[in-house]
């Protein structure tokens, strides 16, 4: 009888376990932080400090929103990251900071950013909580000073207690700010495309997506890898043979960097137009007829470039087609990332 | 059914071993350890080997180079303080991060506090930051980025800054930002004494001082005039050069008791 109970209390146990929906699109059920797909893999990002909060990433919000970050109260985060078209400034191909300094690369989309092991088209930031000291900081950005932030927010009637809630009382630090932003940022997960839904099994593909998916099995896959769509690499795509902005080389210093950017993801590419650093193709059709043929050869060009990628038109639109399968709508639409103001 | 009996009894007996096994002896007096004390780090910076007094805001010329330097900012990293028993064993500061900077009197010396009473014989401490803070995100204290030694482009500590005026530099200035935490660009320094033999004792009633001396004009040691070079804002083999030539000279000078 006794073993009885106990197999009964096991079964039970396995029971909670798995009643847990493998995926669900709100983000942070648990102290374990925001869920997805068992097809991803770990997330690089982890804190044995930074606990997750639902407190913490809904501060992290509202500092993403509000233009108090910024020196003259005129830019947040959210004026190039918009979540309609996933955290990307659509339709501009560089940034305007304050006093209309304009930056001198495109805006990236924001999403899956646990699993980025560098950020900034170069990669010069490496890690998620300073991410957002770069942005703030720069003259042609937020142009913004750190210890000017912090008093701003500390004489601030409404941030004071909420940074309280989170962090307990004292002084706002730049570490508890930093935290905030990097849990509303890591909350901001990608993963309810269509293409997720084919990935589990709950709809097919149309014959052309099924094509384009193929194709890009071939010629995309090994840079823009499954299931994150990047492969947190650097690659010279051919864009210039004389690099005006030598990207990656201006952090390493390494001549087989120069020309290398990083390697975006291309989940919610539909809606993060235009493309590359500089923003210079405004559609997918562009950005396919740049790869297959007007690739620029250089010194590092990627080897598997050299040639272009050889693609006719009725393969560039099944790629296209393949594409839109990966824009999630579910993650532009949730409520929990738009403007709490 | 045998076989869940048997482990049962095995484990009682497991059970009973590791309860006698942790048992306290009680009538073992317990020693009273004596109350812990502190020393204190104390950077005295002299320029050249003349070894003039050297502060900011001066005129300095720089016996190799020539060049007429008059320093605006001269700040550092000093981190991961920690000091040897003569019985062998260690005592590190906790989150050892600080700022030896030279517009701030109180920061040329380091208090370190709570440690163990006893006698010491060697100190260890690092020039620059340790690569796993420089790639572990948001930091506390004198690691916080509102102390402007964290580049904000190119992720990483700035663990010492050299700024000032010189009419043999373009613009008359100079701007030196050295760090760099891996591979070829590391400059993270460890730096040992022995307090040339003496030993260091630690009680709640003193408080020993550890005179250290630094030489800014090392920074030119090998390194080219200003007229040629007057700005290093990243890690590299020039920001490496400048800020070892600094460190590898820092020396114990003596030891206050």
């Amino acid at each position: 009888m006794k073993r009885m109970i106990s197999f009964l209390f096991l079964g039970l146990m396995l029971l909670a376990a798995c009643s847990k929906d493998p995926f669900s699109p709100n983000p942070v059920s648990s102290n374990e932080g925001p869920d997805f797909p068992a097809y991803f893999p770990a997330p690089h990002y982890q804190s044995a400090e930074n606990i997750w909060q639902k407190n913490r990433i809904e501060l992290g919000r509202r500092l993403f929103y509000d233009p108090i970050l910024s020196s003259d109260s005129s830019v947040s985060c959210a004026s190039c990251h918009h979540a309609s078209h996933a955290f990307s400034d659509f339709g501009k191909a560089l940034s305007t900071g304050v006093n209309g300094a304009i930056g001198n690369r495109n805006s990236p989309a924001l999403f899956n950013l646990l699993w980025s092991t560098s950020f900034m088209w170069d990669g010069g930031i490496n890690h998620l909580e300073i991410m957002p000291f770069a942005p703030i900081t720069l003259a042609t950005e937020m142009n913004e000073d750190m210890n000017h932030i912090l008093a701003k927010l500390n004489r601030h009637t409404q941030y004071k207690p909420l940074f309280e809630k989170s962090f307990g009382p004292g002084e706002i630090s730049s570490k508890d700010f930093f935290y905030a932003l990097a849990q509303f940022m890591g909350s901001l997960v990608s993963a309810n495309s269509k293409y997720d839904l084919f990935r589990q099994g709950k709809i097919s593909f149309s014959s052309d997506e099924q094509k384009g998916y193929q194709l890009f099995q071939v010629h995309c896959n090994r840079c823009h890898t499954e299931p994150l769509f990047t492969n947190q690499g650097f690659a010279n795509n051919g864009l210039d043979s004389v690099f005006s902005d030598e990207g990656r080389y201006r952090i390493t210093l390494d001549p087989d960097d120069k020309g290398k950017f990083k390697i975006p993801s291309l989940r919610n590419i539909g809606l993060s137009y235009p493309y590359m650093h500089k923003g210079q193709f405004n559609s997918l059709q562009a950005v396919l007829n740049h790869y297959s043929s007007s690739v620029k050869q250089s010194e590092t060009l990627d080897p598997q470039l050299k040639g272009g990628i050889p693609l006719n038109e009725l393969e560039k639109n099944q790629i296209i087609q393949f594409l839109n399968t990966l824009n999630d709508s579910v993650f532009i639409q949730n409520s929990l990332h738009q403007n709490p103001f | 059914m045998k076989f869940i009996k048997w482990a049962s009894l095995m484990a009682i007996a497991l059970i009973l071993i590791l309860q006698t096994a942790c048992k306290k002896t009680t009538n073992e007096p317990i020693p009273t350890p004596a109350a812990p004390g502190q020393f204190a780090i104390e950077f005295e910076h002299k320029w050249g080997m003349m070894q003039t007094p050297f502060s900011l805001n001066t005129l300095q010329v720089h016996p190799m180079t020539g060049d007429s330097l008059t320093f605006t900012t001269f700040r550092y990293y000093v981190s991961n303080i920690k000091v040897k028993k003569d019985d062998g064993t260690w005592w590190s500061e906790p989150y050892s991060y600080h700022i030896v900077d030279l517009a701030n009197t109180a920061s040329l010396e380091i208090e370190l506090d709570d440690v163990p009473a006893g006698n010491y014989t060697e100190l260890q401490y690092t020039m620059g930051v340790d690569s796993l803070r420089n790639v572990s995100g948001a930091q506390d204290g004198a690691l916080s980025v509102t102390e402007g030694m964290f580049w904000n482009w190119n992720s990483g500590y700035i663990m010492l800054k050299a700024e000032g005026t010189s009419p043999d530099a373009a613009n008359n200035t100079y701007l030196f930002h050295l760090g760099g935490f891996s591979g070829s660009n590391n400059i993270v320094t460890v730096k040992t004494t022995n307090f040339n033999g003496a030993t260091m004792s630690i009680a709640s009633d003193k408080t020993p001082h550890v005179h250290l001396v630094a030489n800014p004009a090392r920074l030119w040691h090998s390194s080219p005039s200003v007229s040629t070079k007057n700005t290093i804002h990243m890690p590299g083999a020039e920001a490496k050069t400048m800020a070892l030539d600094f460190y590898t000279n820092i020396s114990f000078d003596e030891l206050h008791q």
